[in-house]
């Protein structure tokens, strides 16, 4: 079996082994220790020796058999050790038989709901459900997010321990609660998705393999939970943003605007199982703000070409989602829309609102008026407009994309 | 050892790299990628070799802010230095066999790709050994 099918078993199987130890022993933290050692030596002796059986049953045990050691060297002089050694079945230590029935996916969705715990940060929530749901290594989220190891290290440790402090109980939230929890859950995965495919600082533009998690996670979130909208709104608004990846960069790794990118370089089959997604989500009614960017992505992806895009249908769709959620993000790009749809000095005049509110003071609303000056056939103000939008962006691409655009304003023409 | 690698450059030098007219050569968007792969294929060696303790690159020179004791008080300059003045650009802090090893590492720095197809840092990159802190009873 190739080492790349092994590892994508244990990625799935990951939050499944951990829900199973933490159901049987609680021990959150020190749970998670054993679950990554018995994936570490799956890893290693899979691809040798050919798969067991029962691959869940063969981690569960293995991992049960760790997390006994883990509990006795860290609790040595505590009794607990005895009660914990207790707990173990005799049958538990031995490979599971055949017939056994396995817990279903459902653990997976209680150890994800409890990595988004919300006495954590997003960053903490980020950390603790890439390795404990996505089954990655500690140096591996490290790298995605350029940070070194040790301050990942830290992170997740910190995370396991106030999940564990927090003493929720290793079951579904139920009622209200599990609306918010659920929120949680889809935000992380969004904040995921986003760090992956827009990163906010440095030289290079994307990290993809991020996003890429994040839509796998969410893929398995839509199996465990397939009729809730949201749910079924985030996966399809993801896949139809990333399909448009290969064509939002040039050979060199600059910047593509959505307007200028080679259609034909995005997803095919991204964009139709997104819009698939969405279609089946939407007339179930009572849409949320995933669904709604999902249907916007849509509309965007279905144009032929940046001319054909159905503005007024887009201007709609974001006038749904500001009644929703008031924030500055939507209504900058509400202005965009009614720009594109009803003229640029209609735009220009809802972005003054915007500014006069200064909710936003990144370079985004100084760039929407670069552009918007620029369609209203006012070169010179949206030269400085773009310039000044340059000084404010912080990656790198973003701001050679900004200069480049006041370059070319520039009364000399652009320098070469 | 610890030693930590410093690489300078002057706002104008950002600014020239972010595209904006400075009178300096211009980098082409190859030029930035290869520069961009340059300096993450170092960081992966370290990171492969386990090397590497930390790097980042500092944001433009515009944006620091310096608090100097002056007459009795702590005073705020936003912005301090002048266009062209060198100043920290970026740093990596590496665990390493002896200050050869970290002076290899530098002189691979030195030779980031520039713009118009140009190799070389144009300015120096400088080595500094991590100091041991005294400990309390010692000082």
């Amino acid at each position: 079996m190739p080492s790349s099918d092994v590892e994508d078993l244990l990625r799935r199987c990951a939050p499944q082994v951990l829900g199973a130890l933490v159901r049987r022993y609680g021990h959150f933290d020190t749970a998670e220790d054993a679950v990554q050692e018995s994936l570490l030596a799956a890893a290693t002796q899979w691809p040798s020796d050919g798969l067991p059986e029962n691959p869940l049953g063969w981690l569960i045990t293995v991992a049960s058999r760790r997390l006994t050691d883990l509990l006795r060297s860290q609790q040595s002089r505590q009794r607990r050790e005895d009660a914990v050694a207790r707990q173990v079945l005799p049958g538990d230590w031995l490979a599971p038989a055949a017939d056994r029935q396995e817990p279903e996916g459902d653990d997976t969705l209680i150890v994800l709901f409890l990595c988004c715990h919300p006495s954590l940060t997003p960053a903490s929530q980020i950390a603790l459900t890439l390795r404990a749901v996505g089954g990655l290594g500690t140096a591996e989220i490290a790298r995605a997010f350029l940070v070194p190891e040790s301050t990942m290290t830290r992170r997740i440790t910190r995370a396991k321990q106030r999940v564990k402090d927090s003493g929720v109980p290793f079951r579904m939230p139920s009622g209200p609660d599990r609306a918010d929890r659920l929120a949680a859950v889809l935000h992380a995965l969004y904040l995921i998705f986003n760090e992956g495919y827009a990163s906010t600082s440095g030289p290079s533009l994307r990290r993809p393999e991020l996003s890429v998690e994040a839509i796998r996670l969410t893929r398995m979130l839509r199996a465990l939970l397939p009729d809730d909208g949201e749910v079924a709104g985030l996966l399809a608004l993801m896949l139809l943003t990333d399909a448009r990846r290969l064509a939002r960069t040039g050979s060199d790794g600059e910047l593509v605007p959505m307007a200028e990118q080679d259609r034909s370089r995005w997803d095919a089959d991204q964009i139709a199982e997104g819009v698939a997604l969405i279609s089946e989500a939407l007339p179930r009614g009572g849409a949320g703000p995933y669904q709604l960017q999902a249907a916007i992505a849509a509309v965007h992806d279905e144009a032929a070409s940046a001319e054909e895009t159905d503005w007024a249908q887009i201007t709609a769709l974001y006038e749904v989602l500001l009644r929703l959620a008031d924030n500055p993000v939507v209504s900058l790009n509400h202005a965009v829309a009614v720009a594109m749809s009803k003229g640029p000095e209609a735009g220009l005049e809802l972005l003054d609102n915007l500014e006069r509110d200064a909710a936003l003071t990144d370079h985004r609303p100084l760039a929407v008026r670069a552009h918007l000056m620029e369609m209203s056939g006012k070169p010179e103000a949206a030269r400085e407009a773009y310039l000044a939008a340059a000084e404010r962006a912080l990656s790198l691409p973003q701001r050679r994309y900004l200069f480049g655009k006041a370059a070319r304003l520039s009364p000399e023409g652009p320098v070469v | 050892m610890k030693y930590m690698i410093l690489l300078y450059g002057s706002q104008q030098d950002y600014d020239t790299m972010a595209g904006k007219e400075t009178g300096k050569p211009a980098w082409s968007a190859e030029d930035i990628k290869k520069m961009v792969e340059f300096m993450g294929a170092i960081n992966n060696d370290l990171t492969e070799s386990g090397e590497l303790v930390d790097a980042q690159g500092l944001d433009a020179p515009a944006l620091t802010r310096r608090v100097q004791f002056k007459d009795g008080a702590p005073v705020v300059t936003d912005g301090p230095y002048a266009e062209t003045t060198e100043v920290i650009a970026g740093y990596w802090i590496v665990d390493v066999a002896g200050i050869d090893r970290a002076t290899e590492i530098a002189a691979r720095v030195t030779m980031c790709p520039g713009a118009g197809g140009t190799v070389g840092e144009p300015s120096p990159v400088d080595i500094r050994p991590i100091g041991q802190a005294p400990a309390p009873d010692d000082a």
